[in-house]
């Protein structure tokens, strides 16, 4: 990025009365609106949010097209391509397999994944900064070594049919997401309210379903929620992984793409927005979603 | 769950499933693929490190990930900023609509860009009616198109990670700096990017991580004319049973991968200490 100081200084005389003023009535913040008064950073702002966003609207676009092709404007509408794509044997089958795999995977490594939080901030442990790194850590070796190290290994060596493969290797990748989110949460709640249910006769298991688990609640949740998301949309084990019995979803859609190249894949794409986004209305009614991902990155 | 005991069974299930479903298997792929010694696979890592055509390929993922990275910083911040100190209504849906991204399909988010850069596709379409062009410019399987592609998917992990960083920073102190008479970009450059730096540096290790490992976006916006590493290893895993050579791409992307993340917790610590 290059310093453009000339526009800046520019607008700021032209706001600086608006400025000031705004400044005397509302000391602490100078801007109201996202962008007014800074023409550089709002114009890259908007350059943001268009390759963002753009693509994933000409999708729809496409998807409703009355003609044959990915053609773009598309020509009439119709709803024909959806009919197709929730009646396309190779889709439905694919979304089943994806939703089962997806299911499964989040509930082993939420049930695997909370005692292991449990341990590393509850329990006397030694090197319990290792141990939560070492959970931690498929989070940084690239998903397709993942992918290969399990097909080599596992299905090849081992003989493994490819759905167990898949379900072992989903679970462990997300295992970071059910350690490290519902940690978050657990460390904010106070380890006296379990000693005193303890304390007041509560055997360990009873003071852990009445006392711990519902301060866990929303920790589990969005665990829940990222675990289901990433196993759903995964390709790079997903790939590796499949045969012919057993695709998920993304990985058939891929494939379906590079062979023919006809609007019945955006619609399928319109369907998993139309999903994603109340998925994503589900997440902001109930824990928030910025502190749902906010989990994660910190 | 106070002994050592029972903090020993809980982890236990879960410890099985990150060693079966993880560590050992990738430590094995690495060093001893199916009928491969580990030192083929480290022959193989030096005959890739000299062969143009694999160079090329290490070239260009490297290269991409870096253009990449710095594009998803340069728009990413700003947004990351402006949304931080706005105090408009609209900024929590602004900043709802650049992490509603995260939870959708890289597949769903790639296929949009052929329809947009496909030669049938929206830009080519314009520049043809506008009369610009006699015929729709190849836009598809380019290098620009994975860099496209790639800012798409990565630049809403930029703006979190600046996000946090520029919220952290006291908004008094721009107000602060302003009042003692500073213009808004030496604010700017001089207050909030050094105090932020450190969600920036977050920030660019995800994004070039991710943009050097990632697969759909290269798959289908770069097809096989614009190989990089992750199409590679898929090719040789899967087209061409190469399993030294599988081995040794996901060596070397590991490696690229763990050195960078290396370098910025490095970078992170120094900055942590002064």
């Amino acid at each position: 990025m290059t310093r453009t100081s000339t526009p800046r200084t520019s607008t700021t005389v032209g706001a600086g009365t608006a400025s000031t003023a705004a400044r005397a009535s509302k000391p602490a913040r100078s801007s109201k609106t996202p962008g007014t008064g800074r023409p550089v950073a709002g114009t890259l702002a908007v350059a943001g949010y268009v390759v963002m966003i753009v693509p994933i609207l000409f999708v729809v676009a496409t998807a409703f097209t009355g003609g044959r092709t990915l053609t773009f404007p598309p020509q009439g509408f119709s709803l024909q391509w959806f009919e197709k794509a929730v009646t396309y044997a190779p889709f439905t089958g694919a979304l089943v397999s994806s939703l089962q795999l997806a299911v499964l995977a989040t509930v082993i490594a939420l049930a695997v994944g909370v005692p292991v939080t449990l341990a590393i901030h509850r329990g006397r442990l030694p090197g319990k900064g290792l141990i939560e790194g070492m959970f931690l850590s498929p989070l940084i070796v690239p998903e397709l070594v993942v992918g290969l190290a399990l097909y080599q290994q596992l299905m090849i060596g081992f003989g493994l049919a490819n759905f167990p493969t898949l379900l072992i290797g989903h679970t462990a990748l997300m295992m970071p997401y059910a350690v490290r989110v519902t940690g978050a949460s657990l460390a904010l709640a106070d380890p006296s309210l379990e000693e005193a249910a303890r304390g007041l006769g509560a055997s360990p298991v009873r003071a852990f379903f009445t006392v711990t688990l519902p301060l866990l609640r929303p920790g589990i949740f969005s665990a829940a929620l990222l675990s289901f998301v990433t196993s759903f949309n995964n390709v790079p084990l997903s790939l590796l992984l499949q045969s012919r019995d057993f695709r998920t979803l993304p990985v058939t859609m891929l494939d379906y793409v590079q062979q023919s190249y006809d609007p019945m894949v955006a619609a399928m794409a319109t369907l998993i927005l139309a999903a994603t986004v109340v998925v994503a209305v589900v997440a902001e009614r109930t824990v928030g979603f910025a502190k749902i991902f906010g989990g994660i990155n910190k | 769950m106070t002994t050592r005991k029972t903090a020993l069974l809980l982890l236990l299930p879960g410890l099985a499933f990150l060693l079966v479903g993880f560590l050992v298997p990738s430590l094995a792929m690495l060093v001893a693929p199916p009928g491969v010694g580990t030192g083929e696979v480290l022959g193989r890592v030096g005959q890739m490190l000299t062969d143009p055509y694999d160079l090329r390929i290490i070239g260009r993922t490297v290269g991409l990930g870096l253009i990449v990275t710095v594009v998803c910083v340069v728009l990413g911040f700003p947004i990351a900023y402006l949304l931080a100190r706005s105090t408009s209504r609209w900024s929590s849906v602004l900043l709802a609509l650049a992490i509603f991204p995260l939870l959708l399909s890289n597949v769903v988010r790639t296929f949009g860009w052929l329809v947009v850069l496909g030669s049938q596709g929206a830009i080519g379409q314009l520049l043809v009616g506008l009369g610009l062009v006699d015929r729709a410019p190849q836009l598809l399987y380019t290098e620009l198109a994975i860099v496209l592609g790639l800012t798409q998917l990565f630049l809403p992990l930029a703006i979190i990670s600046c996000y946090s960083a520029v919220a952290q920073v006291d908004a008094g102190l721009d107000d602060a700096a302003r009042g003692l008479g500073a213009s808004r970009s030496r604010t700017f450059w001089g207050i909030v990017v050094p105090l932020s730096s450190p969600g920036i540096v977050v920030a660019a290790t995800l994004v070039f991580a991710g943009s050097v490992t990632a697969y759909t976006t290269p798959y289908l916006l770069g097809g096989s004319s614009q190989r990089m590493l992750s199409t590679q290893l898929f090719s040789y895993s899967s087209v061409t049973i190469d399993w030294a050579g599988a081995s040794a791409t996901a060596l070397i992307m590991t490696v690229l991968v763990f050195v960078v993340s290396g370098l910025s917790s490095l970078v992170a610590r120094k900055g942590a200490t002064q």
